[in-house]
C-alpha cells in the first residue's frame, strides 16, 4: 500500500513543513510557544467501504446538529417536548442568548464540522466529540499530501486513493453558497494564534482574502473591505476563525481586540454570512454530546448510524449510581472545558483526589460527563526505524454547501506518549495523513 | 392610562479629543400592548449616519459610528407614549418563560442571596405575580436606596451584600429571588414619570402575562412607567454601549423629564 520510499522521505517532509511555517502555536500562561507539528509518514488507511459507512453516519450527525441548533434558537421543540432537559441549554456556557431569533443564511449553522472518531479494538468506530465552532486541523493533512506527493511520486502512482487535494474546493463551495454578495473573507486573529499558518493556507488554497479585523469596516448595515486606497469594497460571506467572544466587541467582550464592532448586528440582518454561525457551542457541549443520538431519532427519525462512546450524564441519579460504582474505570470530563483539558481518568486518581472529585461531582453534577474508556485500536507509528503502535484520533470534516460533504480525508492525531490517551494537538503529539482508498 | 412626553437626554463629555466612536442605543421606548409610541424623535451629535436593528430580546436598537475628531457624543430621545393601556403584557414568544427563568449575568445569586432566599421560600402563597408581590415588599424592608455606592457591573450578591443601592440592584435582587422561586423574570429599562435619571424595574410572568414591579419603589407598574428594553439582565438592556478610540476620560451626564403635559420640555 505504501512502500518504504514514502516513509524513507519523512525527514525531508518534516523539514519542508517547519520550512512552510506548518506549526502548532500554543499560548498558556502568558507566554507563546511555537512548536512544530510533526508529522509521521505512515498514513492511516481507510478501505472505501468503511469510509462510506463513516461518510453516512457523519452526514447524519451533522444534518442533525445543524436542525438541532436551529430548533434551540427559535421555538425549542426538543426542549418542550423534554428530549433534552431544559437545564442543560441553559446553563451551557456555549448557549448564547443572543443568537435567540437570528435565521443565518439557508438556516446554515455549522458549516464547517470536525467530528472526532476512534476506533475501538473491536474494529468499531465511536464518535468522541463534535466541533462546530472554529474546528481545525485540515490544513494538515492537505499539506503533507502535497509535499509527500512530491517527495515520493512512486507511491501516488501505485496506489489508488481519493485525492484530498480537492478540500479547498469543497470549502470555496461551503463559503460561496452562503455568500450574499461581496467578498468572501477569511477572517485571522493573527500570527500568535495556534491556526494562523492554516488560515493564511485555506485562504491561498481557496482564493479568499485574508484579513484582520482592523481590514473590515461596519458602515450603516453592512459589511465592507477596507482596500489598500481606503475605497471600502462590500463583504458577503466570513469565514471568521476568531470565537464567538472576540468577534464583535459592541456585542460580545468588549476588551476585544481583534474583533470587529457591530459585525454581528450586520448579521443579525441577513447582510453577511459568518462561517460558522455565533452560538453553535451549545451543539457541541460535552453534556449535550450525550443528546446527540437522541437528537438524530427526534429530527430525522433514523436510528445513528454512528455511535457515541459509551456516556453517563450524573445530572441523571441512575447514571450517578453507575458513575460511582464504576468510578475506577470511567473518565470523567469536564463539559466546560476543551482541548484536552478537565479529563481525567477514574483509575488515575490518589485517594485525595478522588475524595475531592467526588465532593465536586456530587456537589455539581450537571458539569460532568463520564466514559467507559474506549480500548483504541493502536496504529503504528516510526520512532527512529522502528514502528511503534500508539493511541490515535480521527477528526472528520463534514462541510455543509447546499448538501452535506465529507471529506475524503481527515487529521489524524497521534499521542508521542505510549501511555497517554489523549491525542489532542495543544497537548503535543503528532499528526498522520488520511488515505482514504478509491473504490 | 397617561399621555406622557419625555424626553432622554445623554450627554459624553471627552477629556481629550476622541478619534472615532462605536455606539449601540437601546433608547426607543417599546410598543406593545400597554404603552403606545405616538411621537419620536432622535437627535445623535455629532451628526453621523445609524442603521436600525432589533435585538434578540425584541428591543429596538440603533448602531453606528463617528470618524471623525470629536470631543463629545450626545443622543437626544424625545417623544410621546400613551402608557397603562392594559395592566399586563401578554407573552409575545412561546419560549420567553424559558429564557428568563435560569439564573444568568449580573443577578445570578451566590451564598448571601441563598441564604435569604431560604428565610422567604416557605412564605411564597398564591399566584406567581402575588409571591413577586411579596418579594418587592421584603425587599422594601431589607435593602435600602442610596446612590453612588454601586455601579452599573455590580452584580445582584455584591448589592445584597452590601445592603443598599440603586433601581438597578434592587431589580437585579429581585430578579434573582423571583427565578429561585421558578417565575420568570426579566429587566426592564426606561423611565418614570418626573425628573432625574433613567429607571430600571421588572417584569415577572404570571399566568402568561408580564407584570411590571417597581422595587425601588416598591410598587406595581401601571401608567407613570415607560417601558424601553427588556433582558435577562442590565448588560443585555444597556440604554448605551460605545467604544471610543482615544478621549481620555469620560463624563456622562443622562437627563430624563417625563411629564403628562409638554410644559417643562426644553
Amino acid at each position: 500500500m505504501y512502500d518504504l520510499d514514502l516513509l524513507e522521505h519523512t525527514d525531508t517532509v518534516n523539514e519542508l513543513l517547519a520550512r512552510y511555517g506548518v506549526k502548532f502555536g500554543i499560548y498558556k500562561n502568558n507566554t507563546f510557544r511555537e512548536q512544530l507539528f510533526p508529522f509521521d509518514a505512515i498514513p492511516r488507511v481507510i478501505e472505501p467501504e468503511e469510509f462510506d459507512y463513516l461518510e453516512r453516519g457523519l452526514k447524519q450527525r451533522v444534518v442533525a446538529l445543524n436542525l438541532f441548533l436551529k430548533d434551540i434558537y427559535s421555538d425549542k421543540k426538543i426542549v418542550k417536548d423534554k428530549v433534552i432537559p431544559e437545564d442543560f441549554i441553559f446553563a451551557s456556557s456555549g448557549y448564547m442568548a443572543e443568537c435567540e431569533g437570528v435565521r443565518p443564511v439557508k438556516d446554515i449553522y455549522s458549516h464547517i464540522s470536525g467530528i472526532d472518531l476512534v476506533q475501538g479494538k473491536d474494529k468499531k468506530w465511536y464518535i468522541l466529540e463534535d466541533n462546530l465552532r472554529v474546528p481545525s486541523g485540515a490544513s494538515y493533512p492537505m499539506i503533507a499530501r502535497e509535499l509527500c506527493r512530491r517527495s515520493s511520486p512512486q507511491t501516488f502512482r501505485d496506489t489508488r486513493l481519493e485525492d484530498n487535494r480537492n478540500y479547498a474546493e469543497l470549502l470555496r463551495r461551503t463559503m460561496d453558497n452562503v455568500n450574499v454578495g461581496g467578498h468572501t473573507v477569511i477572517l485571522t486573529p493573527g500570527r500568535y494564534n495556534a491556526a494562523y499558518f492554516e488560515h493564511s493556507y485555506l485562504a491561498e488554497k481557496t482564493g479568499a482574502h485574508l484579513v484582520n479585523g482592523s481590514e473590515l469596516k461596519v458602515v450603516d448595515d453592512r459589511l465592507y473591505y477596507v482596500n489598500f486606497d481606503g475605497k471600502l469594497e462590500r463583504v458577503g460571506a466570513v469565514y471568521r476563525r476568531i470565537s464567538d467572544e472576540y468577534l464583535d466587541p459592541m456585542n460580545f467582550n468588549p476588551e476585544s481586540v481583534i474583533g470587529i464592532p457591530h459585525i454581528y448586528d450586520v448579521y443579525r440582518k441577513g447582510n453577511v454570512a459568518l462561517i460558522n454561525a455565533p452560538g453553535n457551542g451549545i451543539a457541541d457541549d460535552k453534556g449535550i454530546y450525550y443528546f446527540v443520538p437522541k437528537m438524530i431519532r427526534y429530527y430525522l427519525g433514523e436510528e445513528p448510524v454512528l455511535s457515541n462512546a459509551p456516556t453517563y450524564l450524573p445530572f441523571y441519579e441512575e447514571d450517578m449510581k453507575y458513575v460511582l460504582e464504576h468510578f475506577d474505570t470511567l473518565v470523567l470530563k469536564d463539559v466546560a472545558e476543551a482541548g484536552g483539558y478537565g479529563v481525567v481518568f477514574g483509575s488515575s486518581m490518589s485517594a485525595q483526589q478522588k475524595e475531592d472529585f467526588l465532593a465536586l461531582l456530587k456537589k455539581e453534577p450537571r458539569r460532568f460527563i463520564a466514559q467507559e474508556v474506549i480500548d483504541f485500536l493502536d496504529i503504528d507509528i516510526l520512532e527512529g526505524s522502528e514502528t511503534v503502535p500508539r493511541k490515535a484520533d480521527l477528526r472528520a470534516f463534514v462541510l455543509m454547501a447546499e448538501e452535506p460533504l465529507v471529506w475524503k480525508s481527515g487529521l489524524t492525531r497521534f499521542s508521542r506518549n505510549p501511555d497517554s490517551f489523549i491525542v489532542n494537538s495543544s497537548q503535543g503529539g503528532g499528526f498522520k495523513d488520511t488515505w482514504v482508498l478509491s473504490h | 392610562m397617561k399621555k406622557l412626553y419625555f424626553e432622554y437626554d445623554m450627554r459624553i463629555s471627552y477629556s481629550e479629543a476622541a478619534q472615532s466612536c462605536r455606539y449601540t442605543m437601546k433608547c426607543i421606548p417599546a410598543g406593545t400592548d400597554r404603552q403606545r409610541l405616538e411621537k419620536l424623535d432622535i437627535r445623535i451629535q455629532p451628526k453621523a449616519d445609524y442603521a436600525e436593528g432589533e435585538d434578540s430580546f425584541g428591543n429596538r436598537l440603533l448602531f453606528g459610528g463617528v470618524d471623525e475628531v470629536h470631543d463629545f457624543f450626545s443622543v437626544c430621545v424625545t417623544g410621546q407614549v400613551t402608557a397603562g393601556l392594559s395592566g399586563a403584557e401578554p407573552v409575545r414568544r412561546g419560549t420567553d418563560a424559558m429564557l428568563y427563568r435560569h439564573p444568568h449575568g449580573l443577578t445570578r445569586p451566590a451564598e448571601g442571596i441563598c441564604s435569604y432566599w431560604e428565610t422567604l421560600r416557605t412564605k411564597l402563597r398564591g399566584t406567581p405575580l402575588e409571591q413577586g408581590i411579596f418579594l418587592m415588599h421584603r425587599l422594601r424592608q431589607d435593602f435600602a436606596y442610596e446612590q453612588n455606592v454601586t455601579d452599573i457591573s455590580t452584580t445582584a450578591e455584591e448589592a445584597f451584600r452590601l445592603g443598599r443601592g440603586v433601581c438597578q440592584d434592587y431589580a437585579h435582587i429581585l430578579i434573582a429571588l423571583c427565578r429561585m422561586a421558578g417565575i420568570p423574570a426579566r429587566y426592564v429599562t426606561g423611565m418614570l414619570i418626573g425628573e432625574g435619571r433613567s429607571h430600571a424595574w421588572v417584569e415577572i410572568l404570571s399566568e402568561d402575562q408580564w407584570f411590571g414591579l417597581d422595587p425601588a419603589n416598591d410598587l406595581l407598574v401601571e401608567d407613570s412607567h415607560i417601558k424601553i428594553g427588556v433582558g435577562r439582565d442590565a448588560a443585555d438592556c444597556a440604554i448605551n454601549r460605545g467604544l471610543v478610540m482615544g478621549g481620555g476620560r469620560q463624563t456622562q451626564t443622562v437627563r430624563v423629564h417625563v411629564s403628562e403635559t409638554c410644559e417643562g420640555k426644553s
